[in-house]
């Protein structure tokens, strides 16, 4: 021990953190929570254990992004560290549940949660501007579920301006990431809506969804916000706290546009329902006319007919004047001066007679 | 604000298109106006179908890192 070198134990200490931190610049650790506790609303702490071994953990509230209780199987990212005490223990910089059990729980807590203070209730939601020309979309440039919002919105409708935030849509950074976009476009108020989009994925790959932060974020939206996040059987909490729930990326472009086809085939159906109302209507004053000139026709031959019929009757009632039709009904007529001694004219239906006139008497 | 006008002028349309269609089942129908009309009509939905495929979205990619 020549010559040794001397530390003080402050000295000590932090060329051990040292050397800690050269070997690990985040450890990346699984394990089961024990001791959960949280102090003043800003300090967490909790030990983290196995079958054999366990270590004591320390982080900020704020970065606790899952509610953990005891029992809970987590991930962390930790940066080991002796405190000035002595104590070995991890900061945690970030923590995430896993496996099924521990991540349904932490769902389940958050929800409940954010539940209790109402954000998710229903008349917290603001429905979609009904005339849409600007919209915000927060995804993954080369996500799948991008491409398909883009292709559905191309396809049925044409002029929106769509501004695109490329974030992450996936991992531990994607929340942060998100609600930074979430917050660009709150700040500047230049879209109507902002959609958030992302395509299917596994339980964990869809978790960021579930993130708390970013659900605050969602529900405190100044702008409207649409979820598409997934399937049809993915339901995350963003879509809770989101205004309006489409069920995937192209159900949201579907919610979003009005589909320009139909625009177009509806045009085209009034435009043939018009032609064929304008075709009745003219049949109808084709069939008004024709029934018109038909009765005017019957109306004439009305009149013919009883001109006619009055034609004859005055016929037959001169007929009775005819003096050949009193004649032939036996009459005879005389003519010539009627004086006793006078020669006058029988007219018989048959004969002329000539007769004298013996006797000239009064009838009464 | 190119396209928002553009969607203006085809909403216009729309609007106008209805409103000739709802001429034709109104009380003012003259079969004497009606051809005049409906020639009109028709063009004005082939200007709509027209309009309606030329009109493209602008998709631009902000050009900010949203992860700092």
């Amino acid at each position: 021990m020549d010559n040794p070198v001397v530390y003080s134990v402050t000295e000590f200490q932090a060329i051990c953190n040292q050397i800690i931190e050269n070997a690990f610049t985040g450890a990346i650790i699984e394990g089961e929570v024990a001791n959960f506790k949280l102090n003043q609303g800003k300090y967490v702490f909790f030990d983290l254990k196995d079958a054999e071994s366990s270590v004591g953990c320390f982080m900020m509230a704020f970065s606790l992004r899952f509610p953990l209780e005891d029992g809970m199987k987590v991930r962390i990212r930790a940066l080991p560290k002796l405190t000035k005490w002595g104590k070995f223990s991890l900061t945690v910089q970030a923590v995430v549940p896993v496996g099924e059990g521990s991540i349904k729980k932490s769902l389940e807590l958050l929800k409940k949660k954010l539940s209790e203070e109402g954000l998710f209730k229903p008349e917290r939601k603001r429905p979609l501007p009904s005339e849409i020309s600007e919209i915000g979309v927060i995804s993954s440039t080369q996500a799948a579920g991008y491409a398909d919002f883009c292709k559905i919105l191309n396809e049925r409708w044409g002029g929106l301006k769509v501004q695109v935030a490329h974030t992450q849509v996936q991992g531990e950074v994607a929340a942060d990431q998100i609600i930074r976009a979430l917050q660009y476009f709150n700040e500047r108020s230049e879209v109507q809506v902002i959609a958030l989009i992302r395509g299917g994925g596994s339980a964990d790959d869809l978790a960021v969804f579930n993130d708390e932060k970013l659900v605050r974020a969602v529900a405190a939206s100044k702008i409207p916000v649409i979820t598409g996040i997934g399937h049809e059987i993915d339901e995350s909490l963003c879509d809770l706290a989101a205004d309006v729930v489409a069920s995937t990326p192209s159900n949201a472009a579907q919610m979003l546009s009005r589909d320009k086809n139909e625009i177009i085939d509806a045009s085209w159906g009034n435009i043939q329902r018009i032609n064929n109302l304008l075709n009745t209507r003219i049949d109808e004053k084709y069939r008004e006319i024709r029934d018109l000139k038909l009765e005017a026709k019957r109306q004439i031959d009305v009149k013919i007919t009883t001109f006619q019929r009055d034609i004859e009757g005055i016929l037959r009632i001169l007929e009775q004047f005819d003096p050949e039709k009193v004649l032939q009904r036996g009459y005879a007529i005389i003519s010539g001066k009627l004086d006793v001694g006078s020669v006058v004219d029988i007219t018989t239906n048959k004969k002329t007679i000539k007769a004298e006139i013996k006797e000239i008497k009064d009838r009464n | 604000m190119v396209a928002n006008s553009d969607n203006k002028k085809i909403s216009k349309k729309i609007d106008e298109l209805k409103a000739g269609v709802d001429w034709f089942y109104s009380d003012e129908f003259q079969l004497d106006e009606a051809a005049d009309r409906y020639k009109k009509l028709n063009s004005l939905a082939q200007e709509i179908e027209k309009d309606l495929n030329g009109l493209k979205n602008e998709i631009t990619v902000i050009d900010k890192d949203f992860s700092k």
